[in-house]
C-alpha cells in the first residue's frame, strides 16, 4: 500500500465510528454524571458496582446495536422487547425438558431471526410504516409468550445456564463479555462488511444504492432479521439472570433502545448514525438508573428521568450543530 | 456506422419516440455525440430534454428508434445497464448518501479493501484537480464539492458518456470557472459530455456542438460557434401565440399588492413590484430564479429580511404595526389581509387529500364562516356546493375525498378554499402543472373570472407560452432577482428567454 500523500490526512475511521467524528450530546452528560454519582452516591464509584452497571447495561446494548441499524434506515422496531420475552421463554421451556443449552439457544435465536424476518418483510416487501408493522408483531410475540406460559413464569430450568452466567473470567462477569464480544462484532465486523453502510445509504440515499447494484431490499430485511436475531440472543442473559423465563421479562425495552440509540446521536433522517455513539448512550442510561438507585430515587421517577435524558441529549445535539 | 467525417461516433441516438398518456415527449428525436466533445443540449422546459437524457440512462425504455454505443445497437432496460456500458447522468439532485464518507460513497456498492477504496478515490480527486480527504461524509462537503464526488463515482465506473443536468445551476462563478478545466480534461481524456443548461452564455466557454429540442422534435444541429440570439429564436418557434384570455385588462384599478426592495432568508433579494385590481401579473423565470421563494416571502410563509410587503393597504411586512409580527410578514397575516396562496405542490401544500371536498373548501375560511366558533355543518355545506357550483367542479358529492379527483378539479378546490375565505389578491405557483389540457382552460377561465370581478392574480409558470396567454403583464427572475418587467405588447417567448437566460 502506497504511503499517505503529502497533505493528505489519512485516518483511519469509518463512517460509523463513534467518539472520533461525532461527539453524541450523551457523551457530555456521561461525565458529569458519573462525577456528580461519585460525589454523592454512596459506593457508586466501586469496582463491583461499576461492574454492576455494565452487567445492568449489558442486555440494552445487545438491542441497541441492532436497534441503531434499524433507525438508520428511517424505521424502528418496537417489537424487540417482546421478541425477547417470548425467546426468554422458550429457552427457558426447552431447559425445563433437559434439552440442553445449545438446543435453547438455538431455538431462542430461530425465533427472534423468524420474528426479524417477518418485520422486514412487512416493512419492505409489503410497504408498510415500520411504526406499525412492529407494533403488529408486538403484540404477536407478546400473546404468544403468554399463551404458552398461561401467564406463569418458567421455573425449574436446571443450573447449567444459571452457572454460566455467574462465571467471572478475568474477574469480569459473563454478561460483559458477551455484550462486548456484540459491540466489537458490529463495530468492526459489521462496519468492514459494508453491512452498515448499507443501512446507511437505505437511509441516506437509497434510490443511490439501488442506482449502484446493491439488492438495498435483501440489506434492509436483514436489518430487521438482525434486530430479530439479536432479541434472541439476548433471551440468553435475560434467561440467565433471572434463572427462569417469564413472559413480560422484558416488556417496554424497545423504548430504552431507542432513547438509548438516540442519546447517542443517532437520527431518524438521512442515515445518520453512530454504534460508538450508541455505546455511550447505553452507558448513560445505566449510569443514571444506578446512580439514582443508589440515592434512592423511586423507579417511577427514574422513568421520568430517561425521558428528561433524551431530551436534554437532544438539545444539546441541536445546539452543537449550530 | 460513421459520420461525414468518416468516424464512428461514440453515441448515436436515432429515431427515439417516446409517449406518456396525453404528451409526444418525443418524437422521432435524434442525436450523436463524438468522442471527446461537449454537447451542449438545449430547450425550454418540457422540450424533451430530461426525457431523451432518462432514455438514454436506461430509466425509461421507448416506444421507437435505436441507441448505439461505438457503432453497436444496444439495449439499455435500466439505469446498471446504462451504467455498465459507460453512460452516466449526474442529475442536479445527487445520488450520493450523506452519512456515509466520500470514498464509500465512490465506490457504493463496489466495495474493495478500506486502503484500496481511498487510495483510488484520492487518485481520481487528484486527478480531478481538488484536495478533498476522502474521509469526510459527504453532507459536510458543499455543493461544488459534492459534485465533484459525482464526477469521480462516474469516472471509477469508466463512464464513456457523461451526461450533466444544469451543473452549474448551484455554482458560484469561481467554481464554474473550476468545473470548465475539469470538463476541458475530461474531454481531453476523450469522455464525451452531454451538457444540460438554460445559461446561453456558457456554449461559448465550453460547447463543441449544440442540439436544440422543441416540443420533443429536433429542430437544429449546430457547430459552435453559433449565434445565441438565432439560438432563442429555435427554442421558441415561429408558433402561432394562442392567447387564453376573453379580453385583457386595458384600465386597471387600485394597487392591491405592493412589494418594495424585498428580501428574504432564503436569498431573495431587492424585489419590487405591484399588481393591481382587475391583472394577472405574471412571474417567470428559470427553475431556480426564485420565483417560488419571493412568492413565499410575499405570502409570509418565509422570512423577510428587509423591504415591504404591503396587500390592500395593509402593511403585512417590513414595519412594525398593523403586521403584529413585528413586521416580519406571517400567512396568518397575509390570508386575513385576503392574500390567497395556490401552491404549486397543491397535494402537499394545498389539500388535505383525505378529507372531503367540503372540509377543504371551508378549510381556509372557518374564521370568516363562523365568527363565534361553532360549527354549523349545514352552513358549511351550503358554501361548498355554492364553490362547487360556481367553479364547476366535477364530483359526485361535496363529500368525496379531495385525493379521488382529477388534478384538474383538485386546484379548483384549493382555488374554492381561498374563495371562502374571502380572498381578493391570489398567487398562483405553476397552476396547471400535472393538468389536462382541457382542465387547463377551465383554470385559465378561473382566473380571467376572478380578475374581471376585480381580484388581483400574481402566476408563476414555467410555461411560456401560457405567461403569454394569460398574463396582462410580467416580471422575469433571474438570480432571485427581477431583472426586467415586459408590458403586454413586448410580452413574448423570446423576450422572457432573453432576460430569463441573462442574454440581452
Amino acid at each position: 500500500m502506497s504511503s499517505p500523500p503529502k497533505g493528505g490526512h489519512y485516518r483511519s475511521t469509518s463512517v460509523v465510528s463513534g467518539f472520533s467524528r461525532t461527539v453524541p450530546g450523551a457523551a457530555y452528560l456521561l461525565a458529569p454524571l458519573v462525577v456528580v454519582f461519585a460525589i454523592f452516591g454512596h459506593g457508586f464509584a466501586t469496582l463491583p458496582n461499576l461492574l454492576n452497571i455494565g452487567v445492568q447495561s449489558s442486555i440494552l446494548l445487545l438491542l441497541s446495536l441492532p436497534m441503531t441499524l434499524v433507525i438508520m434506515t428511517e424505521g424502528i422496531d418496537l417489537s424487540m422487547g417482546a421478541v425477547l420475552s417470548l425467546c426468554g421463554v422458550v429457552m427457558a421451556t426447552l431447559l425445563t425438558k433437559e434439552k440442553g443449552l445449545a438446543a435453547g439457544l438455538l431455538a431462542a435465536l430461530g425465533v427472534g431471526t423468524a420474528f426479524g424476518v417477518a418485520n422486514g418483510v412487512l416493512v419492505v416487501g409489503l410497504g408498510l410504516p415500520p411504526f406499525v408493522a412492529t407494533l403488529g408483531t408486538l403484540g404477536i410475540a407478546q400473546g404468544v409468550a403468554l399463551v404458552l406460559t398461561g401467564g406463569q413464569s418458567v421455573v425449574g430450568i436446571g443450573d447449567t445456564l444459571p452457572a454460566l452466567y455467574a462465571r467471572e473470567p478475568l474477574g469480569v462477569p459473563f454478561a460483559i463479555w458477551s455484550a462486548t464480544a456484540a459491540f466489537v462484532v458490529f463495530r468492526f465486523a459489521l462496519t468492514r462488511t459494508r453491512f452498515v453502510s448499507y443501512a446507511s445509504a437505505i437511509g441516506g440515499n437509497r434510490e443511490a444504492l439501488v442506482l449502484a447494484g446493491v439488492p438495498a431490499n435483501l440489506y434492509h430485511v436483514a436489518v430487521y432479521a438482525l434486530g430479530g436475531f439479536m432479541a434472541g440472543a439476548a433471551a440468553l442473559l435475560l434467561t440467565g439472570r433471572i434463572s427462569s423465563g417469564h413472559p413480560t421479562a422484558a416488556i417496554g425495552m424497545e423504548f430504552d433502545a431507542v432513547a438509548a440509540v438516540i442519546v447517542g446521536g443517532t437520527s431518524f433522517e438521512r442515515g445518520k448514525g453512530s454504534l460508538g455513539g450508541t455505546l455511550v448512550g447505553v452507558l448513560t442510561i445505566g449510569v443514571l438508573k444506578n446512580g439514582l438507585n443508589l440515592l434512592d430515587v423511586s423507579s417511577s421517577l427514574q422513568v421520568a428521568s430517561i425521558g428528561v435524558l433524551v431530551v436534554v441529549a437532544l438539545v444539546i445535539d441541536s445546539v452543537l450543530k449550530r | 456506422m460513421s459520420d461525414v467525417n468518416g468516424v464512428t461516433p461514440l453515441l448515436e441516438m436515432r429515431g427515439i419516440s417516446k409517449s406518456f398518456p396525453g404528451v409526444r415527449a418525443l418524437d422521432d428525436v435524434s442525436l450523436t455525440v463524438r468522442a471527446g466533445e461537449v454537447h451542449f443540449l438545449l430547450g425550454q422546459n418540457g422540450a424533451g430534454k430530461s426525457t431523451l437524457m432518462r432514455v438514454l440512462c436506461g430509466a425509461h425504455q421507448p416506444e421507437a428508434g435505436e441507441i448505439r454505443l461505438d457503432g453497436e445497437a444496444v439495449r439499455l432496460h435500466s439505469p446498471a445497464d446504462a451504467r455498465r456500458l459507460g453512460v452516466a447522468v449526474i442529475f442536479q439532485e445527487f445520488s450520493l448518501v450523506p452519512y456515509l464518507d466520500v470514498a464509500q460513497n465512490v465506490f457504493l456498492g463496489r466495495e474493495t479493501g478500506r486502503r484500496c477504496m481511498h487510495a483510488e478515490a484520492r487518485r481520481l480527486l487528484q486527478t480531478l484537480g481538488v484536495d478533498i480527504d476522502t474521509t469526510t461524509l459527504v453532507h459536510e462537503l458543499g455543493i461544488a464539492q459534492q459534485q465533484v464526488v459525482e464526477i469521480a463515482k462516474a469516472l471509477s465506473q469508466n463512464a464513456r458518456i457523461l451526461v450533466m443536468d444544469e451543473p452549474t445551476a448551484a455554482l458560484s462563478d469561481h467554481e464554474i470557472d473550476r468545473l470548465f478545466t475539469r470538463i476541458r480534461a475530461l474531454k481531453a481524456d476523450g469522455v464525451a459530455i452531454i451538457y444540460i443548461s438554460h445559461r446561453l452564455q456558457e456554449i461559448a466557454a465550453i460547447a463543441d456542438r449544440v442540439t436544440v429540442l422543441r416540443d420533443g422534435k429536433n429542430v437544429a444541429n449546430l457547430e459552435n460557434p453559433v449565434n445565441l440570439e438565432h439560438l432563442v429564436h429555435l427554442m421558441v418557434g415561429r408558433r402561432v401565440e394562442t392567447t387564453y384570455r376573453q379580453r385583457f385588462c386595458e384600465r386597471p384599478g387600485g394597487v392591491m399588492l405592493d412589494v418594495r426592495d424585498l428580501a428574504s432568508d432564503t436569498g431573495v433579494a431587492s424585489a419590487s413590484l405591484t399588481v393591481r385590481a382587475g391583472e394577472v401579473v405574471g412571474l417567470a423565470g428559470l427553475v431556480g430564479a426564485g420565483r417560488t421563494e419571493l412568492a413565499r416571502a410575499i405570502f409570509g410563509a418565509d422570512r423577510v429580511t428587509s423591504g415591504s410587503v404591503t396587500v390592500n393597504g395593509r402593511i403585512l411586512a417590513g414595519q412594525a404595526g398593523q403586521a403584529g409580527w413585528a413586521g416580519r410578514g406571517s400567512p396568518v397575516a397575509a390570508v386575513r389581509a385576503g392574500m390567497g396562496l395556490v401552491p404549486e405542490n397543491r397535494k402537499t401544500e394545498g389539500l388535505a387529500l383525505n378529507r372531503s371536498v367540503e372540509d377543504n373548501i371551508v378549510l381556509a375560511g372557518l374564521r370568516r364562516l363562523f365568527p363565534k366558533g361553532w360549527y354549523f355543518a349545514r352552513a358549511a355545506a351550503t358554501v361548498a356546493h355554492d364553490i362547487v357550483a360556481r367553479l364547476r367542479i366535477a364530483t359526485p358529492s361535496i363529500a368525496r375525498p379531495a385525493r379521488l379527483l382529477s388534478g384538474g378539479n383538485q386546484q379548483k378546490v384549493v382555488i374554492g378554499k381561498w374563495f371562502t375565505a374571502g380572498s381578493r389578491f391570489f398567487i398562483f405557483d405553476e397552476p396547471t402543472r400535472g393538468i389536462d389540457v382541457g382542465a387547463k382552460a377551465e383554470i385559465y377561465g378561473v382566473i380571467e373570472t376572478l380578475v374581471s370581478e376585480g381580484a388581483a392574480v400574481l402566476m408563476i409558470s414555467s410555461e411560456l407560452p401560457e405567461m403569454v396567454a394569460v398574463c396582462d403583464r410580467a416580471y422575469v427572475m433571474r438570480d432571485k432577482r427581477i431583472v426586467g418587467e415586459l408590458g403586454r405588447a413586448e410580452l413574448s417567448e423570446a423576450n422572457i428567454l432573453r432576460l430569463a437566460m441573462h442574454h440581452e
